[in-house]
């Protein structure tokens, strides 16, 4: 497997922006995701590292070689997309094969590497079929094995398990890191989904307008966000944003005076049932956690409280948060070092 | 407003049994949610309602009124697809009021509910741009808007979100759940996904191979599952289902879950206490339950770790079995080979019935 480097890659459609300066280190064996609301850029960048876009400035290097003028056949990067692109006339099996037999590549060594491939994935039973007579979650993991087989230098997933049921989808996301993981693979993976893209990756960047705003590990993103982009951007329900100056909530520590507004995330407000100044004004009970919207005069903010906590739509309460869970962003968003 | 009543509803395609038996009655102004896996005949049942498709047995009735025999644009239905039909040569406002224009309601009248509504569902910016050139979020927003503002009694929504992207998606789902609050239209919303259905719905009808398996409120089908099925399917991740054999101990009786360990002794409710337990049984747990716990009396060795913002979620087992644990962050987290010790609140456990796949006694 590679690594991959991009260094201030810029592309512009006519007047549009796709891509600004961006610059990106993919580790070798790394899951590495691109996440961002559609249209910031990443599918782009998929198809400049795969040679079928060329940047206006910048490279791309695989294995700290630069890629300028190398065709997309000799990058050998393989490409997982969205809608899948099955044979349907084929068999599963066929479908596996055929990126093998395109390059003359001797029988023997076809059987060979797609059994080891086809057994990994465990879809031996379903080798026989047409995409027609396969589930969902069973056309993806066919799409997947021919990918691997090709034994390429990276893959790069465009959105790949978004079709699927969302239980499928749940169970898809922690069998494709599994393979990935034993079978040591570079992987660059676009996603809008926060919640697939923080089981998945070791690394993520965060894209707006087609421009990167963070680069991290999923936690470090998630607890350290450095922007009010990048803090909504993760967890649902999202972070809980509020003025600075006029808070109903209790910081319990000083306040940096750059600061315009606080965050702090749902799961980190404590709720008292004291009669205080804040209504519970909506409850949503999931099972596992509790949803509250929470109305102090303008002010609205959610709590996810665990399990099933008893409240009743008008209910009196107060909120506190431990003071260290509280992010302070200046008037830019961007966040301020605590004091 | 409308009460629908299905009753012994049935549908077969040739040889084919898409929907059976199927009973449930949805008051008036409710929000029910057909929730199952692609092919339980959730969108069958919907498209029935609806009058779409005919069925082979039983009755639907509206308030009383049996509709068989109206036809589709007589039952006062509104409805919206997965795959939104948005006339893209029209401007986003002749979208809105097209059905009104339809039903030849006044210049004014119509321009007065097109504006609130363009106003509840954030349309008004965009009210005199072309259809052909929003978004995919955009138009399905435009969508629902379009059959909400004509004000049916009964609005029917089939998987309306599943094109949209998840950022957007839980956007919509309080702006739905506002919109049928607003017009307390009866609602009823075909999805795959427990989280939409659990977080929308006043009840929830959990459907599979064509049979409806339990209706109830999202946290009675979350709390009292009553059958396997249904235990896996809500949730994220579903119940963890292990098999077991009653066992006897001092303090009463147990589950022996072999390799895994042995349950707490069981706090079992009267009736299943007066049933009598089979030898056998299925032993259910939600992730969210296990407490880690150095004394615990079971234990698996965790084999995957997916931290996902607030929570971890633990991927334990081996040898055929498979658990989940779902654990809170700020606790000190096992790594990938570990053993987690754990111990579950027996009040939290629920049996089933190894053969029916049945849960045992109702609630224990």
């Amino acid at each position: 497997m590679a690594s991959i480097r991009l260094e201030n890659i810029c592309k512009h459609y006519g007047d549009v922006v796709a891509l600004d300066d961006v610059s990106i280190e993919v580790e070798d064996n790394a899951f590495f995701c691109l996440f961002g609301p559609p249209l910031s850029g990443k599918s782009t960048i998929l198809k400049i590292i795969l040679g079928l876009e060329t940047p206006d400035s910048g490279s791309v290097f695989i294995d700290d070689r630069p890629m300028n003028g190398v065709s997309p056949a000799q990058r050998n990067v393989a490409m997982v997309f969205q809608n899948l692109a099955l044979f349907p006339h084929m068999t599963a099996l066929q479908n596996v094969r055929f990126p093998l037999v395109e390059r003359k590549i001797a029988e023997d060594v076809i059987a060979a590497r797609v059994d080891a491939v086809t057994k990994k994935l465990h879809m031996q039973h379903i080798l026989h079929k047409p995409p027609s007579q396969l589930s969902g979650g069973e056309r993806q993991r066919v799409a997947i094995a021919r990918a691997l087989v090709r034994d390429p230098v990276a893959y790069l997933m465009d959105d790949p398990i978004s079709a699927l049921d969302a239980r499928l989808r749940e169970e898809t996301r922690v069998e494709l890191r599994r393979i990935q993981r034993e079978m040591n693979q570079t992987v660059i993976y676009v996603t809008h989904d926060q919640e697939e893209a923080m089981s998945v990756s070791d690394q993520m960047a965060i894209f707006e307008h087609g421009r990167v705003r963070q680069v991290g590990a999923p936690h470090d993103l998630y607890d350290a966000p450095a922007s009010t982009y990048v803090a909504e951007m993760l967890g649902a329900p999202a972070i809980n944003l509020m003025a600075a100056g006029g808070t109903a909530l209790n910081a319990g520590r000083p306040v940096p005076q750059q600061a315009v507004q606080l965050g702090v995330r749902p799961e980190h407000l404590r709720v008292l049932k004291d009669g205080g100044n804040t209504q519970v004004s909506a409850i949503e009970p999931m099972g596992a956690t509790t949803i509250l919207t929470l109305k102090a005069g303008a002010e609205t903010m959610k709590a996810a409280l665990h399990g099933q906590p008893e409240f009743q739509v008008g209910e009196s309460v107060s909120l506190s948060v431990d003071p260290a869970q509280i992010h302070f962003f200046d008037k830019n968003g961007d966040t301020l070092v605590a004091v | 407003m409308t009460q629908i009543a299905l009753s012994n509803l049935g549908k077969k395609f040739g040889s084919f049994t898409a929907l059976a038996q199927m009973n449930l009655t949805i008051g008036d102004g409710e929000f029910v949610a057909l929730l199952g896996p692609s092919g339980c005949g959730k969108s069958t049942t919907m498209n029935m309602i609806a009058g779409m498709v005919d069925p082979t047995e039983g009755d639907i009735r509206f308030d009383d009124r049996s509709i068989l025999d109206v036809p589709m644009s007589r039952r006062g239905v509104g409805f919206v697809f997965q795959n939104y039909a948005i006339f893209t040569h029209m401007s986003v406002r002749e979208n809105l009021a097209y059905g009104l224009r339809a039903q030849g309601v006044s210049a004014s009248e119509r321009n007065r509910r097109v504006n609130a509504m363009a106003d509840l569902l954030q349309l008004s910016p965009m009210l005199d741009r072309r259809a052909a050139g929003l978004s995919v979020n955009i138009l399905q927003r435009l969508a629902i808007g379009r059959s909400a503002v004509v004000e049916p009694a009964i609005f029917l929504l089939d998987e309306p979100l599943s094109n949209v992207d998840a950022a957007f998606r839980s956007v919509m789902r309080s702006e739905l759940k506002a919109l049928q609050r607003q017009f307390s239209q009866t609602l009823v919303y075909v999805t795959h996904d427990q989280l939409e259905a659990m977080t929308m719905a006043d009840r929830i009808a959990v459907m599979d191979h064509g049979k409806l398996l339990q209706v109830g409120t999202p946290l009675e089908i979350y709390n009292n599952p009553q059958d396997v099925f249904v235990a896996r399917f809500i949730g994220s991740p579903g119940m963890n289902i292990l098999e077991g054999t009653i066992a006897s101990s001092d303090e009463g009786k147990l589950v022996d879950l072999a390799s895994t360990g042995r349950s707490a002794p069981l706090a079992l409710s009267d009736r299943a206490a007066s049933q009598g337990l089979p030898e056998k049984v299925l032993f259910g747990f939600r992730p969210e339950q296990v407490n880690p716990d150095p004394n615990g009396t079971m234990a698996l060795p965790v084999n995957f770790v997916e931290r996902i913002g607030a929570r971890t979620i633990l991927h334990l087992g081996g040898d055929g079995i498979e658990a989940k644990a779902v654990l809170d962050n700020q606790i000190a987290m096992p790594s990938i080979g570990d053993i987690l010790r754990f111990s579950i609140d027996p009040k939290m456990v629920r049996l089933f019935d190894p053969v029916s796949g049945i849960a045992i006694g109702g609630d224990i």
